[in-house]
Order: structure tokens, then C-alpha cells, then sequence
């Protein structure tokens, strides 16, 4: 599966949009809507998906991550951050 | 625990400028002196926000029918769910559009007939087909999502690549592909509709084909004839699992078809609380979970992915709402599907669509091959 560009700007697509959210052990968890669909997102698919806000690039996003989570081999997070997405923008709930 | 209800599908309306002789909608259609006002609609999706629901679909009928669609939008977004409008599109024009978007609208969905013209009027029974186009272009000029929604049958089903490649033009995000599911007027029109075996392996080739060729840009979703398929469908996501139908008069369904089931006394909004309905009333508890089932079902494998496929369907087809969908290979009324299959398979007649001046010069040309949806009173 391809990655997106570094310089692309991954943002909710058309009609996607962030719904109610509520407190759970772990932090927060958020809902995004979609047509037909929803997902409820908590920890690093929330972090992912909250700073994809059509002004970060990929790249920016990546590297935000990458520093977060230091102990976790780079490559790693930039492959798995890159899949997600991809995957996001088949179901057409990402942009980029 | 029952868990909570997901979406509403609130059908505002039985009234609809197209006349599509594979609607769902009941034979017995809702009278426009029956309909829920704006203000019981209102309290209607008051309590679904209330309730943990996420999206309310407003659907028909046409929804446009209503002129305080924009009003019942916004009132479903205030109550924090996602709005899907689904819609011929006709009564729709720029200064509408806007106001339904300002009201919250997130998504559209349209549906298209075909590709030609002459043969998606045909089809609708109305002159809709470049008007749907030119909607088309306005949608796209909104921030919100947009679906085309095409049915398929036998009647349109060898074009399909042609009528793929015309929705691809109009630019949505979301392309569904259903083949008619045979309720109401579909059923009725059962014998023009139904595709060959033939027919729909190629169909099924070429959605998957155009799958990959635009895997990112349109995702497609495609819904397969169950008569054709070796289990059944899981109708509904389950009865009473997932949602609840609010009919024109208010009548609260388990599924669209279900005020078909003898015996089934289904609520009014009128007179119970949608918390009441979705918990307590004996029509949404009388097919959930697997007390009812029959065998095979009740010792099926599949039985918690498909639920024993639809109710309705049993109904309409065997007389008996609690049998095993007949559409299943396992069921034990199934030659009623083989045979239905059968007939199909060994007549190879494809009408054309007929020219005419009038729908009730069109009624007449095609009256053979099919009825056309009616209107309510």
C-alpha cells in the first residue's frame, strides 16, 4: 500500500466530521461521523486523526509522533501512521 | 442490556415525484393527512439524540416533499446526530440546497436511474434525469459528503461499466451500487427486474474491476441480490439491534417493510417514547436474539452474522414472518427462490424503454411489464 506524500495534507473529507465525545479510563475518546459510518477513536489513532487538520503535513505529523513516542523505531511509526491513513482515504474519510 | 439504537431512518413522507417500479416503500402507503407535524418530528429526534443514536437518514418517499425539511435538519444536527438526506433530488434548486446545507446538512445521497436518459426516465416514470445532473454539479459545490446510489436490475444491468463510468463523472465520494431487494413495488415487479444468473456474474466482475481502478478517489459499496446468494442477508443488522424506522403516520418499525407482519403491533411516536419502543415494546422484541428461530437456524453457525436474514422477506414469500429467509440455501422454503430463479433463467426477454408523450401514455405502453409506483392519498 503506497504512503501519503510528506507534503500532503491529510484532513477529514467532505462530510466527515468529529461527533460527541466522552471520558474514558485512558483519556478521551473521540467519535468521527461519516455517511453510513462512525469510529470511535482513543489513543493514537485519536492523536493521529486530531492532527490531521488539513494545514499539518504529512511530514509535520510524522516527525510530531516520532518524537512522542521516541522509544518506538521511527520507521515503524511512519509505516504504520501512513497505512492508517491510507486506509482512511479508501473508505473515503480522509482527504490528501 | 439492549445496547442502544445506532440510526433513525425517518421517512417524512410517502408522497414522491418518481413513480420507480422497483420502490421499497409498502404498497399500502402512508395518507398525507397521517403525517407527523414538524414539531412531533422535532421531538422525534430530540429523543433519538438522547437515545445514543448517531445518524438520522431522512428518506421517503421524497423528504422534499416536506417544505420544513431545512427545519427538521437542523433540529436533528442540534440534537447532535449526522444528517443524511437521501433523494430523487427533484424540488431541489440552488437557494434549497443552500438552506439545507446551512441547516447542517453533512451528506446527499442521490440516486440515478440509469445512464441514458430515456431509459432512467422509463425506469422513474418521471422526467428526472437531467435535472439530477445539474443537481449534481450544484452538490459539488458544497462542503458535504455525496453519494449516487444506483439500482440495478435486469433491465439496466448489462451496461453497467457505461452507467459506473457516468457516476464517476458527477464526482462523489461515495458510489452505491444496490441491486433491487424485492419488497413493496419491487416484488410486484419481480419478474421484469430480476437479472440472470449470467447477467449478474458479469455485473459482479465489473464492480470489482472499477473497484480497484478507483480505489481512493470513489469508494464503492455495493449491495448483492440475495436471491442469488447462498445465505441470507443480515436485514437491518439484526432486528431491533441497530435501528428503528419512524414511517410517515409515525409508526416506529424494526424494519421497512415490517407493518406487512400480521399480529406485529407496531408503536406510534404519538403515544410511546422511543426509549419505550427500542426497549419495551413487544414489535421490536419479538424477533431479537434467538428465542424465535426455527430450525436451522437456531443451531446455525451463521446465526449471529445474519440473524436469519429478514423477516419481511420470510412473510412476503412463505406466509410465515418467523421462518428461515427462503434467499438462504439452508431454508427449507427455498424452491420458492429456485423457482422464482428458474423462471427468470429460462426467459431471455430484455424489454426497451418506450417513448411517450405522458405518464399515463407511459403507464399504458409499459403495463405489461410492470406497475408503476402510486401515490398516497
Amino acid at each position: 500500500m503506497a504512503l501519503p506524500e510528506d507534503s500532503s495534507q491529510p484532513r477529514l473529507a467532505a462530510g466527515c466530521r468529529w461527533g460527541a465525545e466522552k471520558k474514558i479510563d485512558t483519556g478521551l475518546e473521540r467519535t468521527v461521523l461519516f455517511p453510513e459510518g462512525a469510529i470511535r477513536l482513543q489513543g493514537t489513532g485519536l492523536q493521529i486523526l486530531e492532527r490531521c487538520d488539513g494545514q499539518r503535513t504529512f511530514g509535520q505529523i510524522i516527525g510530531e509522533l516520532q518524537s512522542q513516542f521516541a522509544d518506538a523505531d521511527p520507521a515503524k511509526v511512519r509505516s504504520d501512521i501512513g497505512q492508517f491513513l491510507e486506509q482512511l482515504r479508501h473508505k473515503r474519510i480522509v482527504d490528501y | 442490556m439492549i445496547p442502544n439504537p445506532l440510526a433513525l431512518i425517518a421517512e417524512l413522507t410517502h408522497r414522491c415525484p418518481l413513480h420507480c417500479v422497483y420502490c421499497s416503500n409498502p404498497l399500502e402507503l402512508a395518507a398525507v393527512s397521517s403525517e407527523l407535524s414538524t414539531a412531533e418530528w422535532i421531538d422525534v429526534f430530540q429523543q433519538a439524540g438522547k437515545l445514543g443514536m448517531l445518524h438520522a437518514h431522512f428518506t421517503g418517499g421524497e423528504p422534499l416533499a416536506r417544505p420544513d425539511l431545512a427545519q427538521l435538519i437542523a433540529s436533528a444536527r442540534g440534537a447532535g446526530l449526522y444528517t443524511n438526506l437521501i433523494t430523487s433530488g427533484i424540488g431541489l434548486a440552488e437557494t434549497r440546497l443552500q438552506a439545507l446545507v446551512d441547516a447542517g446538512l453533512d451528506h446527499i445521497q442521490v440516486s440515478f436511474q440509469d445512464s441514458r436518459e430515456g431509459a432512467a426516465n422509463w425506469i422513474a416514470g418521471a422526467k428526472a434525469h437531467a435535472h439530477k445532473i445539474e443537481l449534481s454539479r450544484l452538490i459539488r459545490q458544497h462542503k458535504i459528503a455525496f453519494t449516487v446510489n444506483l439500482v440495478i436490475h435486469r433491465q439496466n444491468i448489462d451496461h453497467i461499466e457505461e452507467m459506473i463510468s457516468f457516476i464517476e463523472r458527477l464526482a462523489p465520494e461515495r458510489m452505491e451500487i444496490a441491486h433491487t431487494q424485492y419488497y413493496g413495488w419491487a416484488l410486484r415487479n419481480r419478474a421484469a427486474l430480476l437479472p440472470t444468473r449470467a447477467q449478474l456474474e458479469r455485473a459482479v466482475e465489473a464492480v470489482a474491476t472499477a473497484e480497484q481502478r478507483l480505489a481512493g478517489r470513489i469508494r464503492i459499496d455495493s449491495v448483492v441480490p440475495d436471491y442469488y446468494a447462498r445465505f441470507p442477508k443480515a436485514c437491518m443488522g439484526g432486528w431491533g439491534r441497530r435501528l428503528m424506522l419512524i414511517n410517515p403516520s409515525g409508526k416506529a418499525l424494526p424494519c421497512h417493510a415490517a407493518e406487512v407482519i400480521p399480529g406485529l403491533t407496531c408503536e406510534n411516536v404519538r403515544q410511546k417514547t422511543l426509549e419505550y419502543i427500542w426497549r419495551e415494546s413487544s414489535s421490536f422484541q419479538r424477533f431479537r436474539g434467538e428465542e424465535w428461530m426455527p430450525e436451522p437456524c437456531r443451531s446455525c453457525d451463521r446465526r449471529g452474522d445474519d440473524f436469519g436474514g429478514c423477516r419481511c422477506q420470510a412473510l412476503l414469500l412463505t406466509g410465515d414472518a418467523a421462518a428461515t429467509d427462503p434467499v438462504c440455501s439452508l431454508a427449507p422454503a427455498h424452491l420458492i427462490v429456485e423457482s422464482a430463479l428458474a423462471g427468470t433463467n429460462s426467459s431471455d426477454t430484455v424489454s426497451q424503454p418506450v417513448p411517450a408523450s405522458s405518464f399515463v401514455q407511459l403507464q399504458q405502453l409499459s403495463s405489461e411489464l410492470w406497475s408503476y409506483r402510486k401515490n398516497p392519498d
